[in-house]
């Protein structure tokens, strides 16, 4: 009976369990650097975690409509080599923000391409992202085929050290993007999201946009991408086009341990955005658990192994049940 | 709030096969209308004509004596006409209110949806059924949890909510049990009072007898009947009904009654939608299931064969047996010819040669003898008298009943000793329905069992030994001799039980 | 679009024969000297053999259906390269044992895969690229440090020369010629690639047709894994060194190779040869953008970009209008 209250209790608060994960990894966390909660420590690690809580709400959006997003990364690379070579070291502040706004715009753009293939021509989300994210990933080495550029330090240190009204720039961030999940979870559109996700064939007979919808979903998540983008870019303050290679699966890991689930219309967005988070403790755990630095890489690939195959065991055991 | 509907000398085509040739209905404001027919008359077809979810290829729709002509479900919703389907609809993982309001929920001025009224309205909705339903339908809760008949009211209540002038009931009580339909047909009354017009879909004679005003009754895609219903009766409906020209007349010869060992023992079986079934078969006999589609006759088959879990005992030949997979009960000398055959049965995109082998390829041993299997394949090919262009050709070239052909040669070619038919001849035409007939009764000569499933009626009585009429997962009557007629068979199928137990 | 009536290898094999023309006229190419052109033709095919090999696995797992994807090959090509290239050390009579081991090597990793997808319910892409991430800690691991060892004599002289001195055919593409046969074989003549193409069109059928739908679905994984290490041993032993990146040049390649040889991405239908056709038209596309002095990126853009005409033309999925 209990093990049955606690199945129900997450599939319809999914975020309880990104909660739980989140809350063993930071005690674990605690463990192995003490001093993790003093406000120094915590604005670190926010702002090393914020790009990933950024584009791992975006492809939250896009899986609860029912499909993925493999080239998130890609925009991401894109978005940090147009900074870095447009702006470059020497440019001014108003540079800066122009190309953010342009960057913006990229995003979206990246997005709409995606969502045509998907959406309009009705290719294969996996397979159509794939694709896109090798030719994002082109474009970026295209811009900067070496690693170079940077944006002024000016920029990157106000991203450091931001601390309005003493909470770090990374809270007001995440803040605002669940105050705006929750409007469109609030309206129409969060109803839609979740029918096409749930049951795209009874959303379509029940008169939802369909088509639409799952556009839009992918133009959000190009958006998502390119303000990460950003936000690493304001991390490293330098260009790299291999800086997104790697998140993309972080991203998806970040949704699965979110507890929404990768079928699409279940879950939410605050759930993965905790996945990030716990999912950049768990890579503090290994940097801090002083292995040896030639396994760190097969450790934090075995984590994310590891954390993608959590809901596959839990069904195991439910399945178990007579 | 008034309407008339007519529906004149409608023609509906799928695929080549004609489900509507001449179909005809009159429903106006006030009344309801019973619309009849048994499995495959085009009943179904004629629901959807009327409400935009098909085309029609022939005849004309009258919406207040004036011809429309819908361009999709959402244009028949424009014009007041809302459908309770067989098929839900609904999106599992959202919750009751939010799948009954979905693309019409109630906005406030910032757009966000009016959570307060839409949890209000749903409540008054879910009310209509306050008695007859378990407190835990509430209008938060996620589709996904509900029982069958909890989802189906909710089905109603999203067709309700439209507030529409015509409301079509598509076998909208199947999942219902005696006091759910008795709260839904008070409602029916007093919708009517209100003007609204409904057309009631059903197979259950006991319940279009007690809310129909009117009916109108379909065979074989025409309609060949329609009246007042208080000025006929059961008897008379039935026959109606029942196809007396048919086109051929099957009967199998009366086989010698020699005693012959029993071949399968079922003993209380549960699965899914089976609740609890006991019955032998002898060696040798064709032994039929009958019943309304979805009674647990498709899972009894599948459990037998070894594709879904199940509790309870069976013995073969003497022998307990539980298959755990569809090739262990191949050992055995099972066979199982599904009941979508599209989905179940055949690749699809594959050629006719390659379904014709696919139990069997491991006899050809490496590197496959192509040619044997050709061989095989084209031997059993005209055994069944099969017609196609070739082994090589997709089997998506053949016509329904060669392909069903497919799906049953497929099997004989492994001299199964026990054969499972789920509804076999199922959207096939007569001519290819007779030649199955005489393998049918040829295989249970040459020492076969068979254990087939159908929804044609007259099948099961000119071919089976023994029929069970399964109802509500259980066995609800058994026919045989001179207790296997039409009439009763019909009747049982019909004639459901007061309250499922639940 | 009007299904394309001739078959896609063939067409790929047309258009591989057109562009190979076409680039006649190119400066720095064969102008109108055959023995050159013959010689230059000799060796894209000989390049494309490996592209062509660790296509294979990806071709088993794309006709098996559901999705079906192996992004863990290119690690395992770079982990079984290593391995070959430590364990032979120089040594001929090595040359058996580590091809040997290179087939089990990738075969475990491919069964895990299996297990993960089968088991676990985890999609054939995520979990794959979960794995890639894994067998590349592993082999940082096992590179830290310098490797030490070498390619064996007769490795080279199989793979990297020709045959005999009086034909000028290179050992490695006799070597794929056979292995073409050897799939051949395998999808076409044996129970396995019947059973295989039967899971690709229709899971339940093929179970209620007595189909061990789960075997066949380890078996497939650890045959691509098997397949992909055989990719790796043949790699190493055509340039004698070990890179940490030596295969992943190849992951995106193989399954637009796939794509282009006319296998449905779908699943249920397809051929090696076609594969193999597609190994040689995208062996040429590179090789060509070399020639032009293209960079890394445009030969990234260009093949993200035709993967995307690829499944546009063959991938679209059925409306949601019926």
């Amino acid at each position: 009976m209990k093990r049955f209250t606690w199945n129900k209790l997450t599939s319809r608060y999914p975020a309880l369990f990104a909660l739980t994960l989140l809350v063993l990894s930071v005690l674990i966390n605690v463990i192995l650097q003490p001093n993790m909660f003093a406000r120094d420590t915590l604005n670190s690690n926010m702002r090393v975690f914020l790009p990933m809580v950024i584009l791992a709400a975006g492809q939250a959006i896009v899986i609860l409509g029912g499909g993925i997003d493999i080239s998130v990364g890609g925009i991401v690379s894109i978005i940090n080599t147009i900074l870095a070579t447009r702006v470059g070291l020497e440019g001014s502040a108003e540079t800066m923000w122009q190309y953010v706004a342009i960057s913006l715009l990229i995003g979206i753009l990246a997005g709409a391409i995606n969502g045509f293939f998907v959406a309009y021509l009705r290719l294969q989300p996996i397979i159509t992202t794939y694709a896109t994210s090798f030719l994002f990933a082109g474009v970026a080495l295209f811009i900067l085929p070496n690693p170079g550029g940077g944006i002024p330090t000016s920029i990157s240190e106000f991203y450091r050290s931001s601390i309005p009204l003493g909470l770090p720039l990374a809270f007001y961030v995440i803040a605002i993007i669940l105050l705006v999940w929750g409007f469109l979870r609030s309206t129409r559109y969060g109803n839609f999201l979740f029918a096409v996700g749930g049951k795209a064939q009874a959303a379509y007979e029940t008169a939802v946009p369909v088509t639409t919808i799952q556009f839009s979903t992918y133009v959000i998540s190009g958006l998502m991408a390119a303000i990460s983008g950003i936000a690493i870019t304001m991390l490293s303050g330098s260009g790299n086009a291999e800086s997104g290679s790697a998140m993309t699966l972080n991203s998806i890991t970040a949704v699965v341990i979110g507890g929404t689930a990768l079928s699409g219309g279940v879950g939410g967005v605050a759930g993965p955005m905790l996945g990030a988070i716990t999912l950049g403790f768990i890579q503090n755990i290994i940097s801090f658990a002083h292995i040896d630095t030639w396994w760190e890489t097969f450790a934090k690939a075995s984590i994310i192994v590891a954390a993608l195959a959590i809901p596959g065991v839990i069904n195991l055991f439910r399945r178990r049940r007579p | 709030m008034t309407l008339s509907l007519s529906a004149r000398n409608v023609v509906k085509r799928y695929e080549g096969v004609i489900a509507l040739s001449d179909g005809n209905l009159e429903v106006n404001s006030g009344e309801v209308v019973a619309l009849i027919g048994a499995n495959g008359s085009g009943k179904s077809t004629m629901s959807k004509v009327i409400n935009g979810v098909v085309v029609l290829d022939g005849g004309q729709l009258l919406l207040d004596n004036k011809p429309v002509h819908f361009a999709s479900p959402q244009a028949a919703k424009k014009e007041g006409i809302s459908t309770v389907f067989q098929e839900l609809s609904l999106i599992p993982q959202m919750s009751v209110a939010d799948n009954i309001w979905l693309t019409r929920e109630p906005l406030d001025r910032f757009g966000r949806v009016r959570r307060k009224e839409v949890m209000a309205r749903t409540e008054a909705l879910i009310a209509l059924f306050e008695g007859t339903i378990k407190p835990d339908l509430k209008p938060e809760t996620p589709v996904s949890e509900l029982p069958p008949d909890e989802k189906q009211i909710v089905e109603i209540l999203k067709a309700v909510s439209f507030d529409p002038r015509l409301l079509i009931l598509d076998e909208a009580t199947a999942s219902l049990d005696s006091r759910q339909v008795q709260r839904l047909f008070e409602l029916v009354k007093k919708w009517k009072e209100e003007g609204k017009a409904i057309v009631f879909v059903s197979h259950r004679m006991e319940e279009i007898f007690r809310i129909a005003d009117r009916y109108s009754v379909l065979r074989n895609g025409k309609t060949v009947g329609a009246g007042n219903i208080n000025e006929i009766t059961e008897k008379d409906l039935i026959k109606l009904m029942i196809d007396k020209e048919s086109v051929f007349s099957y009967t199998r010869s009366e086989s010698e009654k020699a005693e012959k060992p029993v071949c399968l023992e079922v003993n209380d079986v549960h699965a899914d939608t089976l609740k609890g079934v006991s019955f032998y078969v002898n060696e040798g006999e064709l032994v039929g299931i009958g019943g309304l589609r979805g009674q647990g006759q498709r899972d009894l088959l599948l459990a037998l064969f070894g594709d879904i879990p199940f509790s309870g005992s069976i013995q073969y030949r003497g022998k307990p047996v539980h298959f755990r997979h569809p090739n262990q009960a191949m050992k055995n000398g099972f066979a199982l010819v599904p009941g979508d055959r599209n989905r179940e049965g055949l690749l699809y995109i594959r050629s006719i040669l390659e379904n014709f082998q696919l139990p069997s390829w491991a006899r050809y041993s490496f590197p496959l003898k192509l040619g044997k299997a050709r061989k095989d394949a084209e031997r059993a090919g005209a055994d069944l008298n099969l017609k196609m262009a070739g082994l090589q050709q997709p089997v998506s070239s053949l016509s329904g009943g060669n392909a069903q052909k497919v799906v049953i040669g497929k099997w004989l070619l492994r001299q199964p000793s026990l054969l499972l038919l789920d509804d076999p001849t199922k959207g096939v035409d007569v001519g290819t329905k007779a030649e199955f007939y005489a393998l049918l009764t040829r295989l249970c000569e040459e020492g076969k069992t068979i254990l087939f499933y159908s929804s044609d009626d007259e099948e099961l009585i000119g071919l089976c030994d023994r029929v069970m009429v399964l109802h509500d997962g259980k066995i609800y009557a058994e026919l045989a001799g001179s207790t296997l007629t039409h009439e009763n068979l019909v009747a049982a199928s019909l004639g459901v039980t007061e309250g499922g137990a639940r | 679009m009007k299904r394309i009536k001739i078959s896609p290898p063939v067409a790929a094999l047309f258009l591989a024969i057109v562009l190979f023309l076409l680039s006649g006229l190119l400066p720095n190419s064969y102008g109108s000297d055959v023995k050159i052109a013959i010689s230059q033709a000799t060796n894209i095919v000989r390049l494309a053999v490996f592209l062509g090999v660790i296509a294979a696995g990806q071709t088993l797992v794309i006709i098996s259906g559901f999705e079906g994807i192996d992004l863990s090959a290119g690690s395992v090509v770079t982990l079984t390269a290593i391995v070959t290239y430590v364990y032979v050390n120089g040594a001929d009579e090595k040359v058996f044992v580590a091809l040997l081991l290179s087939l089990a090597v990738g075969a475990v990793i491919g069964l895990l895969n299996g297990a993960g997808i089968t088991f676990l319910k985890i999609s054939p892409f995520v979990m794959t690229l979960g794995m890639s991430g894994v067998v590349t800690g592993i082999v940082i691991i096992l590179n830290h440090g310098n490797v030490s060892g070498k390619v064996a004599p007769i490795m080279t002289r199989l793979i990297a020369r020709p045959i005999s001195p009086d034909i000028p055919i290179p050992g490695a593409i006799v070597i794929w010629v056979i292995f073409g046969i050897l799939m051949w074989l395998l999808l076409e003549r044996t129970s396995f690639g019947k059973y295989l193409f039967a899971i690709g069109v229709n899971r339940v059928t093929a179970k209620l047709s007595g189909v061990n739908v789960t075997g066949m679905n380890l078996a497939t994984y650890a045959l691509a894994g098997a397949l992909a290490g055989f990719g790796g041993f043949l790699v190493v032993g055509n340039t004698g060194v070990v890179l940490i990146s030596l295969g992943q040049p190849f992951l995106f390649p193989s399954i637009a190779a796939v794509a282009v040889g006319g296998t449905l991405l779908s699943g249920g239908k397809g051929s090696y040869w076609g594969s193999m056709a597609g190994a040689i038209l995208l062996t040429l596309m590179t090789s060509l953008l070399t020639t032009m002095q293209m960079p890394e990126s445009v030969r990234r853009m260009v093949l993200g970009a035709t993967l995307l005409v690829l499944i546009s033309i063959y991938g679209r999925q059925r409306a949601l209008r019926q």
